[in-house]
Formats: C-alpha cells, sequence, structure tokens
C-alpha cells in the first residue's frame, strides 16, 4: 500500500506546526557549532531545509545513549527527580513491595521525526528486527509505538555514501511511513505505513494529487540521484572473502594498527546496538539506567577475575566487521550495513565499511596484499 | 517462567533468602523462596540483583521441583556478588528469568554420564546430580569427577555422602593436599583412568574454568566420545541476560539465549572459546 501527493513548498512550515500540535517534533537544526544535528524543534522556522545528505543518526530516538530503565523508591514514595534525572513520561507502578516501589520508566513520549534519510529508515526496519524478535526490548518497544519517521530522498549524496549498492537508499520503494522527494518548489508526498497515511489524510487539504509532470519530475530526481554516487561497494564480496578464507588476521591486525579506539564508528552507526547497564543511586532511590557500550573498547567482555576474552585489539576489529558483514546475514539475510557512510567521515583511521570492502577486494587467494 | 506483570523483559520479581549456607572461603549458597511457583531447568541461570549494586547471571544451583525455591550458589567475585554476599536470611533480592537453554537431558538418555566439574562449577552441575539421583533409570552409571584447588575450596561437601549412597559415583581431587588431605592430588583431568564407563558410549557434562573446560572436552572427544556429546556451559560478561546488550556475542552466538550450554561441535564450529 502505497499513496502519493503533492505538498507545496511554502505549506510546510504550517504542516510541521500542526505535527507539533499533538507531539514532539525532532528535525535538523543547526546547533552552536554549526552542525546540523537531529534535536527537538522548538522554532519551525529554524528546521534546516537544505540538510546535507550526512548528519548523525536519529538511532538516539529509539536508543539513546543514556536511558533510565527502571527506578526503586527506597522509601515507597512518589519518586522525585534526582540531580541527572530525566524528564521521562511517568511509568506505572509495576511491583509493590514492603521496601519501596518500582517504576518503569519506558518512554512513551510521541515523536515525528523529520527530515532522515533513507538509509535510516532502512536501518530501523533492522533495529526492529532486533530488538524485538525474540525477546521484545519493552524501551525500543514504547519508543518505535509513538515514533513516525518523515524521509527525505537523496537528490544529492554525500562522496561517503554507499546505499545504492545494498538497495537501502537513495529513495525506497516500501516500508516508510512518509517520504519526501524535492521538486524544487514543492515535495512529492508518499506515504507506506498505515500511520503515514493516517497523518496526510488528517491534513488533506494541504495535499493534492499528482500530474504527470509530477511524476516525470520526481523519476527525474530519482535518476539523478543515483548518478550521483561516487561509491560502488559490494559487501557481498567482501562477505565471500571472508568465507573464503582470504581475510586473515595479519590484515586485520594491520587495519588495528589505525585504530585509535575512540568508538566513533560505534556511536555514530545506525545499527550499532551495545549497551551496559548500571545502577545510580540518588539518596531516596535507585535508577537502573543503560548506556551505550563498545565492543571496540578493551573493558567491553572483561569478566569477574581480570579475564579478557578479546584483549587483543584486533580481535575487536574482527569481531566488528564479522558481526556486521557475516553475522548478521546469517541471522537477518541482510547486512548489519545500510551503507550511511558515517563511519568514514567520523573514523580518524580510516577503519570505514567502505575502505575496509575495498581494501579486501585487493587480498589474493593467499590473504597477501596484491601489489600494484 | 518469566514472571513480570508489566511484560517488560528487564522487571525482576523480589524473593527473601531463606537461609545462606557457606560453602568455602568466599562461595556460599543462598536458598531464595519467591512468591510465586519458579519453573526452571538444569543449565538455565538467572540475572540476580540488588538495587545500588547491579545485576548478575547466577546458574541454578537446584533442580526445580514446581515450588517456589531456587538454590543459587554465589562466588565473591567483585562489586555485585560482594554485595549479595552481606545477604541473611529474610532479606530481599531481586531475580529475572530463568535465561538460557539448558543441558539436553535427551543427550544423556540411557547412557552412562561423566560429570566434570571444577571449583564452584559443580554448582551448575548439581542439578543434574539431583535429577540422576530422583530419576535413577534416564542415565546409566553417573560418575562425577570434581577438582578443587585445595581441600577447603570444596563446594558441597556436605552432600557428597548422600550422592554416593544414592548410586553416584564421586572422585574427588585437589590441586594441593592441605590440612591432612588423604584424597587424591593432581587435575580432574588425570581421572579418566578410572571411570568405569566406556567414553565413546557416554555422554560427559562440564562446568569450570575455561582452561579446564577446554582440557576437558579436547581430551575426552580424544578419548573417542562423540563431539555432540561432549557437553558444557560456558561463562561471558553479561549485562541482559536477553540476547540485546552484546556483551555475551561470540562468534554469530549469544553465549545467554543461544547457550549457555553448547556441545564441543558447537563451540569448535561457532569459535566459541573466549580467551583465543
Ligand atoms: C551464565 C552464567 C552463569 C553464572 N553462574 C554463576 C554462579 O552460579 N555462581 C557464581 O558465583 N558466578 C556465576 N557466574 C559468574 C558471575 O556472573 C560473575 O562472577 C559476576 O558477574 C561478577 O560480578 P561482580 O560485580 O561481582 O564482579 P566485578 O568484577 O566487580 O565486575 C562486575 C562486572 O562489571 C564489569 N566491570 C567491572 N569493572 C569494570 C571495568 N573497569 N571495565 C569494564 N567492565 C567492568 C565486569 O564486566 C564484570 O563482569 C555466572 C556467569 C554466567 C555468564
Ligand atoms: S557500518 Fe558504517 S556505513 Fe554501514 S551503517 Fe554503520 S556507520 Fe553506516
Ligand atoms: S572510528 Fe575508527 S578509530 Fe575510532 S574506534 Fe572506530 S574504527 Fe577505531
Amino acid at each position: 500500500m502505497k499513496r502519493e501527493w503533492i505538498l507545496e513548498k511554502n505549506h510546510i512550515s504550517y504542516w510541521l506546526r500542526q505535527l507539533r500540535k499533538d507531539r514532539d517534533l525532532v528535525g535538523p537544526l543547526r546547533n552552536e557549532g554549526k552542525d546540523v544535528v537531529f534535536m527537538t524543534v522548538e522554532q519551525i522556522h529554524e528546521v534546516v531545509l537544505d540538510l546535507p545528505a550526512s548528519l548523525p543518526s536519529p538511532k538516539e530516538f529509539l536508543f539513546p545513549q543514556y536511558e533510565s530503565m527502571l527506578r526503586f523508591n527506597v522509601s515507597g514514595k512518589v519518586p522525585v527527580a534526582g540531580p541527572g534525572a530525566k524528564t521521562v513520561s511517568p511509568g506505572a507502578c509495576v511491583e509493590c513491595s514492603r521496601e519501596g516501589d518500582l517504576l518503569d520508566l519506558a518512554d512513551r513520549r510521541r515523536r515525528l521525526v523529520f527530515g532522515v534519510r533513507s538509509c535510516d529508515v532502512s536501518a530501523v526496519r533492522l533495529l526492529d528486527r532486533f530488538f524485538l524478535e525474540g525477546f521484545r526490548d519493552p524501551y525500543y518497544e514504547q519508543r518505535r509505538k509513538n515514533i513516525l519517521f518523515v524521509s527525505i530522498v537523496c537528490n544529492n549524496p554525500d562522496p561517503t555514501c554507499f546505499c545504492i549498492g545494498l538497495g537501502t537508499g537513495p529513495y525506497l520503494e516500501e516500508g516508510f511511513d512518509i517520504q519526501l522527494t524535492d521538486l524544487g518548489d514543492r515535495y512529492f508526498v508518499q506515504a507506506s505505513s498505515a500511520e503515514g497515511i493516517r497523518t496526510v489524510k488528517d491534513m488533506s487539504f494541504l495535499f493534492r494529487r499528482p500530474r504527470k509532470a509530477d511524476l516525470d519530475d520526481q523519476y527525474e530526481v530519482f535518476l539523478s540521484a543515483k548518478a550521483r554516487f561516487h561509491k560502488r561497494i559490494s559487501l557481498e564480496s567482501s562477505r565471500r572473502a571472508i568465507l573464503e578464507g582470504r581475510v586473515k588476521d595479519s590484515f586485520w591486525r594491520r587495519v588495528t594498527e589505525r585504530c585509535f579506539e575512540c568508538g566513533g564508528c560505534v556511536y555514530e552507526c545506525p545499527l550499532c546496538t551495545c549497551f551496559t547497564v548500571a545502577d545510580r543511586r540518588y539518596p531516596d532511590a535507585v535508577e537502573r539506567i543503560r548506556l551505550w557500550d563498545t565492543c571496540l573498547f578493551k573493558g567491553f567482555t572483561r569478566m569477574a577475575g581480570g579475564i579478557l576474552p578479546n584483549g587483543k585489539r584486533m580481535l575487536r576489529t574482527k569481531r566488528w566487521f564479522y558481526h556486521k558483514l557475516v553475522h548478521y546475514p546469517e541471522v537477518f539475510d541482510e547486512f548489519g550495513c545500510v551503507g550511511c557512510g558515517r563511519c568514514a567521515v567520523t573514523c580518524p583511521g580510516r577503519i570505514d565499511m567502505a575502505t575496509i570492502a575495498t581494501e579486501m577486494k585487493g587480498l589474493d587467494l593467499d590473504g597477501s596484499e596484491q601489489r600494484p | 517462567m518469566t514472571r513480570s506483570s508489566s511484560g517488560n523483559v528487564y522487571v525482576p520479581f523480589g524473593g527473601k533468602v531463606e537461609v545462606v549456607i557457606p560453602q568455602a572461603r568466599d562461595i556460599s549458597l543462598f536458598r531464595v523462596k519467591t512468591e510465586a511457583p519458579l519453573d526452571y531447568a538444569p543449565g538455565q541461570f538467572f540475572m540476580v540483583s540488588l538495587w545500588g549494586a547491579g545485576e548478575v547471571p547466577i546458574s541454578v544451583a537446584s533442580l526445580s521441583r514446581d515450588d517456589a525455591v531456587v538454590d543459587l550458589c554465589i562466588r565473591r567475585a567483585g562489586a555485585v556478588t560482594g554485595a549479595l554476599h552481606a545477604l541473611e536470611a529474610g532479606d530481599t533480592v531481586w531475580l529475572r528469568g530463568p535465561y538460557g537453554n539448558g543441558f539436553p537431558l535427551d543427550t544423556s538418555r540411557g547412557r552412562d554420564v561423566v560429570l566434570v566439574a571444577g571449583g564452584i562449577g559443580l554448582a551448575p552441575l548439581r542439578p543434574l546430580i539431583e535429577w540422576f539421583m530422583e530419576n535413577p533409570g534416564d542415565a546409566g552409571r553417573v560418575t562425577l569427577l570434581y577438582g578443587a584447588k585445595s581441600p577447603g575450596e570444596i563446594v558441597f561437601r556436605d552432600e557428597m555422602e548422600q550422592w554416593r549412597d544414592r548410586g553416584i559415583e564421586v572422585l574427588v581431587t585437589v590441586d594441593r593436599a592441605e590440612g591432612g588431605w588423604e584424597g587424591r592430588t593432581g587435575l580432574v583431568t588425570g581421572l579418566w583412568q578410572e571411570l568405569r564407563s566406556d567414553l565413546q558410549q557416554a555422554t560427559a557434562y562440564i562446568c569450570g574454568p575455561e582452561v579446564m573446560i577446554r582440557a576437558a572436552m579436547g581430551e575426552l572427544f580424544l578419548l573417542g566420545m562423540p563431539e555432540e556429546r561432549i557437553i558444557t556451559t560456558l561463562e561471558a560478561h553479561m549485562k541482559c541476560g536477553v540476547g540485546k546488550c552484546g556483551h555475551c556475542y561470540a562468534g554469530p552466538r549469544y553465549i545467554c539465549t543461544d547457550g549457555p550450554v553448547f556441545s564441543y561441535r558447537e563451540v569448535k564450529s561457532y569459535g566459541l572459546f573466549l580467551s583465543r
């Protein structure tokens, strides 16, 4: 099911203002450092419409860097916000005992995230599978149930983007909520999910039916977007190189020499999901929180008694790439990478998916590097 | 049974410590009683927590008897296990689970069983011992090979006589003889020749430090035991127990949800030994 409309550009602020009435509006805004990042929008006119292709991933709104999960009130009274406590919507008391009350702090706020890219929508489809298959992660689930994404077709991909080889961008045929294509003075609007269609229809007076000229223009944007990609990366050939044993540990050792262990790739990647759990104490309560963690950090697998399973740096680099290139396809039938190129923008050591895939292509059958 | 009134897998439920039975230096058995009945299997584990200290995975050390009791045998290893050791009878402890796959009892049905344990690794095998004692027809001859560093570090010492009386062969060895120890000394893997079972036909369940697991699995394989019947339970750093936090991810498997029990075949083909 997919529905199509046209929205004149001078209607967009009005539309966003209406959408904001019953949900938080998150969109690309310029911060003090002049970087464009996703933030909750206070002033509609500050939303950046001519955005660059690569912005920080919006995964923060489904799986935030810091999230309070549960709150245990020692005194058994209503929670008092302690230092650093986040404003989460109050949860129901899920369990009571004489020692105190336990509150579920899952964030159920309604949000609309405007201006994400196709690769991000594709990443969310995979995050859904990861967080909701098997045991359902309730914190992700509550946020996901209450979020709507308005994505924008990339008519000018960055040099680091390689979604085209993965089918995760620059535009999507299905699986999005609302997708906008910039046609200059107007947006071509497509809605695919039931919630997306309903949201457009709620304000149908702002939209009109697309005409032949609109369809032609959209087709042209799609074509020219596809032609603008610098990178043609085949992760399938990387996967095969690994499975055929051409990628030896010596390769990972060489790569790892360039790693600063900053964790930037993991924080930027829309598909990296590792976290740690900790208890924070307040005078009258304890909060069980979770925080992003990184398989690239030495202490990640540390066990009691100081045993360090992945103590060697090379093993950690290898694990990151194996997870995305070999294990993801095994479990989900898709790569754990949507080609957004953020790791390439972030990594000071050029240890990004596209570069590594390209370097693997240069490996001989015996694993040695080909001499040019 | 994963009990959680809210449907939130991270919400623990409270239990009362009924009794604390010291086992060895820094190791105690905590018998925990919960309100609702518990249903768990040998080889599974609970995420055990105290508010303000944190959560850790602990294996079930008792056989589930459709009541609301579980034994947890805990070694003081750091922050959380240290806090758990301060618990006394009547205190509240928080649990969620049970998690993990558990031991595949089908693998040993009608066969001789060799249980190989090192140190506190005997705790996760104790429910198996209780199972074989209470269901004598389920397996053939059951032998426990147990190794501890020193006589003072032997756990469940008080129960071993009872195990022997009820048909389990128990062979104990220590690395260092102390305090008038007259039993065996040496590694637990030195006891194969004392076994009266045909290893090619038997099933082994192994738990202990990873070096011991590694040696025992390799040697049993060389002695002719098929890899699918050499079974162990692995340990890894875990923060969630439900396959999300990523810490126990090894090869394409999560130790918490795909394991923690694996056969030697799985351990080898997925590269599950953590220390490489
Ligand atoms: C399936 C399973 C079953 C288990 N069963 C039992 C059992 O029956 N009995 C038993 O005694 N034990 C058992 N364990 C082991 C037990 O879970 C650990 O001993 C326990 O987690 C140690 O926690 P701690 O807080 O006491 O130790 P700590 O050493 O204080 O550490 C707690 C955790 O926090 C992390 N941590 C601490 N400091 C750092 C740092 N500087 N950097 C990074 N990370 C850090 C570590 O990863 C560590 O695992 C089991 C483990 C597993 C996986
Ligand atoms: S691995 Fe790199 S390119 Fe792929 S999704 Fe993650 S950040 Fe984007
Ligand atoms: S961004 Fe690059 S340098 Fe930083 S941890 Fe990732 S791979 Fe290493």
